[in-house]
């Protein structure tokens, strides 16, 4: 017998959502992660946005992908309580050569049935947003465009596939995948789990993962990217995401009006970076970029920037593959290798594809038993005052208000720690608090106090985000 | 909904200066809050003497400064609302507060906002490198260090040489760890000149003008960070293990924002514009409190 049906290996975005949808059928998943909390590699820190699907040529998996993906966002969003922002897209461009890429992109989306596309003069752009520069010649508007936040779409579908039955398995990391005569047997550095089928979806690891056990045609060459967060008290921000499609066809930019009122900017481009540490250079490009598309943005308003990782695949050769990479290189063995841009949108399409096939593969059954609903945390900031008044009544936690600038309160921290929260980045990340104009420096203490008092550890093991990030007392004891 | 003639925003040295002067204006009807659970701010959390030489003719450290405030709010009728957040204050004048107690909503005449001002954070300077653990703001140090006996690190960069940045080099060095450097992108310190002498000169920690940060070394913790000479453009790496920055005071006025303008707004304190010295910033508190309180008397 086996320990699981299915063990998926790696709790990032793609991770989760696989999770989840094999949830749908009668099947026993374990989902493994080698750090201490999901959604902390790629998927949480990238662009944010949701494409429309113009992008990608037509007939291929990911154009259909990423239209059928968009198109059902909203229900998505719904079912797992994540806000998601359609505020739509206008890609802009400056001069003749790139207007005609702009054109090619529009009649690629039409014939994809990409909804409400619609190719603007420079004029009837700055009408759509005035805060875009004098020398925009044209533009392409996407109304279906828009951003949600990676990683709390990613812990949604975790939270959800836990709650239907799956085992989040923290702090695993694969160390072996070996072939048995039923399945698989995936040694890790806590203990060993033998299973019928496994999904890789270990991300910057992916590739590495299956040649555990398989060869692959696929690896991965990372490559790093800077991002710029402006505050929501900046003055002339764009309220559609603008990206912008240079004249001499090289990298662009892409500007997102984030769900907490902030503003992206990025991202600068990079090779062989894993290490997620941000480059001057990249910085400096992002800001010559944003000058040139917004020119009344004052990057003064700076409230912190951070580099993301994408995980590029590319063929023995060294050639770069532009299409999703699904492997599925022995029996009951799917892999997701490199799946970068438009994977936040294609996350949960993706998660489906393969648990599909794996089901099929296994004969598993539909499981009528499956709730796809899961319940955000309630945010008192989102409230009328009549509300937010009667739930400080019901809980008085939530009255005291520990982050001032995203306005998060005690009783928000609590049943982010409650729901897996684990260092200070996690509560963040399920809550935003130290998200604001501050970073934290008002309420990382509390926070700080909240996280050691639930974990039952002293204050000086309180970690930023994971192992040796203890925020205290240096590197005392610690080298 | 409660009703007040004078709401005052923020029980640090200005906002309770402002109260206690309205009230000795004759104006009976004052209310002030403040996020805390206690009044006094940020004094508290300034355990070094240097307060009070205008106001009470003595040197004395910020709690008992504060201590001093919160004697004279306890002689006056001033109702204080301690551990209220303030969510909004809207143009038909209502305040809501947040606490456990539950939210209140209050209409006022008047408004003095005395909210103080917010750090820089090294966020806000975009530097190239890691995101590390061992990062701080100098008043989130000293808060964590004064109020909370909590140790940072033992190899400390100080980027910053205002006030806030020299007294803690001083409370870093006074507490048995290393100031590898307080670095100062000037020729010349940023604070007060007896700062200087008392901290820095005192106690021999190596301060370096026209010198900054560039890049943030190591993860998960801080291991180091690149310091450029500002005229020479030379570039070295100096091992820490932990990173304060002191760069600067912002006014907060976020919860004013929109109503700038409004006839019946005040500011005093910080939030008007950063003050060297608590003593002035209490000083145009009185000066505001009293003002208003004798216009809202007539």
């Amino acid at each position: 017998m086996w320990d699981f049906d299915v063990v998926v290996i790696g709790g990032g975005l793609l991770g989760c959502f696989a999770a989840r949808n094999l949830c749908r059928r009668k099947l026993h998943i374990a989902l493994l992660e080698a750090r201490e909390d999901v959604c902390t590699g790629i998927s949480r820190a990238n662009t944010a946005i949701v494409y429309p699907g113009y992008d990608h040529k037509p007939g291929t998996l990911k154009a259909e992908m990423t239209v059928r993906a968009n198109a059902g966002f909203d229900a998505l969003c719904r079912e797992l309580d994540v806000p998601f922002s359609r505020c739509g897209s206008l890609m802009v461009s400056y001069g003749e050569k790139a207007d005609t890429v702009l054109k090619k992109k529009y009649e690629n989306g039409l014939s994809m049935g990409v909804p409400g596309l619609r190719l603007l003069s420079g004029e009837e752009a700055r009408k759509m947003e005035p805060v875009l520069a004098e020398g925009v010649t044209s533009a392409l508007y996407a109304p279906t465009a828009g951003t949600v936040n990676p990683w709390k779409l990613g812990i949604a579908a975790c939270e959800n596939a836990a709650a239907n039955g799956a085992e989040l398995c923290l702090n695993t990391r694969v160390l072996g995948i070996r072939k048995t005569a039923e399945g698989y047997r995936i040694e890790t550095d806590r203990e060993t789990f033998s299973c019928r089928a496994v999904v890789n979806c270990a991300g910057l690891a992916a590739d590495r993962v299956q040649e555990l056990l398989f060869p692959t045609p696929v690896h991965i060459a990372p490559d790093a990217a800077d991002y710029l967060i402006l505050d929501r008290a900046a003055a002339n921000k764009p309220t559609h995401i603008v990206q912008y499609e240079p004249e001499d066809g090289g990298k662009g930019l892409s500007v997102v009006p984030t769900l907490e009122g902030s503003l992206l900017l990025g991202p600068s481009e990079r090779e062989n970076e894993v290490d997620f540490a941000v480059s001057e250079e990249g910085l400096s490009f992002v800001c010559e970029r944003a000058a040139l598309v917004l020119p009344g943005l004052n990057l003064q308003d700076t409230i912190r920037s951070f580099a993301s990782v994408r995980p590029n695949p590319q063929n023995v050769d060294g050639s770069s593959i532009g299409s999703f990479v699904i492997e599925h290189p022995g029996p009951a063995f799917w892999s997701l290798i490199g799946v970068k841009t438009p994977g936040l949108t294609c996350a949960d399409e993706l998660g489906r594809y393969v648990a599909d096939r794996l089901a099929a593969e296994l004969g598993a059954e539909e499981n009528p038993a499956f709730d796809p609903h899961r319940t955000g945390i309630r945010r008192v900031r989102d409230l009328p005052l009549s509300q937010r008044a009667a739930l400080v009544r019901e809980n008085p936690d939530y009255g005291e208000i520990l982050c001032h600038c995203e306005d998060v309160s005690k009783a928000e921290v609590l049943e982010a720690i409650r729901r897996g929260a684990v260092s200070v980045d996690g509560v963040k990340r399920r809550v935003g608090a130290g998200m604001g104009r501050c970073q934290g420096s008002r309420c990382e203490r509390a926070v700080m106090e909240l996280l050691a008092e639930a974990l039952g550890v002293p204050v000086t093991a309180v970690r930023k985000d994971g192992p040796g990030s203890e925020i205290l007392e240096g590197s005392h004891g610690k080298d | 909904m409660e009703r007040t003639e004078l709401l005052i925003i923020g029980a640090g040295a200005a906002g309770i200066s402002a109260a206690c002067a309205a009230w000795d204006a004759d104006c009976m009807d004052v209310v002030l809050t403040d996020r805390l659970p206690y009044p006094g701010g940020i004094l508290p959390q300034c355990l070094h003497e240097g307060f009070g030489l205008s106001a009470f003719g003595k040197e004395l450290t910020g709690p008992a400064y504060a201590e001093r405030l919160a004697e004279r709010l306890t002689c006056t009728g001033v109702r204080f609302l301690p551990g209220r957040e303030v969510l909004a204050v809207t143009k038909e004048r209502t305040a809501v507060l947040s606490g456990s107690g539950g939210l209140e909503e209050i209409r006022f005449e008047r408004l003095i906002l005395a909210t103080g001002s917010r750090e820089r954070t090294v966020g806000s300077l975009a530097l190239a490198g890691t995101r590390p653990a061992g990062m701080f703001t100098a008043g989130q140090a000293q808060e964590m260090i004064n109020l909370h006996h909590w140790q940072l690190g033992d190899r400390i960069v100080i980027l910053g040489s205002g006030d806030l940045g020299m007294i803690l080099a001083r409370r870093f060095t006074l507490e048995g760890k290393q100031v590898l450097a307080v670095l100062e992108q000037e020729a010349h310190f940023g604070g007060l000149a007896r700062n200087y002498h008392r901290c820095i000169e005192a106690h021999h920690i190596p301060i370096r003008y026209r010198c900054t940060v560039r890049e943030i070394h190591g993860m998960p913790r801080i291991t180091g960070v690149t310091v450029e000479d500002l005229d020479s453009g030379e570039r070295e790496l100096l091992p820490c293990d932990t990173l304060v920055t002191a760069i600067g005071l912002v006014p907060e006025r976020e919860l004013i924002r929109g109503l700038e303008e409004a006839p019946w707004l005040s500011l005093a304190g910080n939030c008007s514009r950063v003050h060297d010295l608590a003593d002035s910033a209490a000083a145009e508190g009185a000066k505001i409190g009293g003002q208003v309180g004798k216009q809202l008397v007539k």
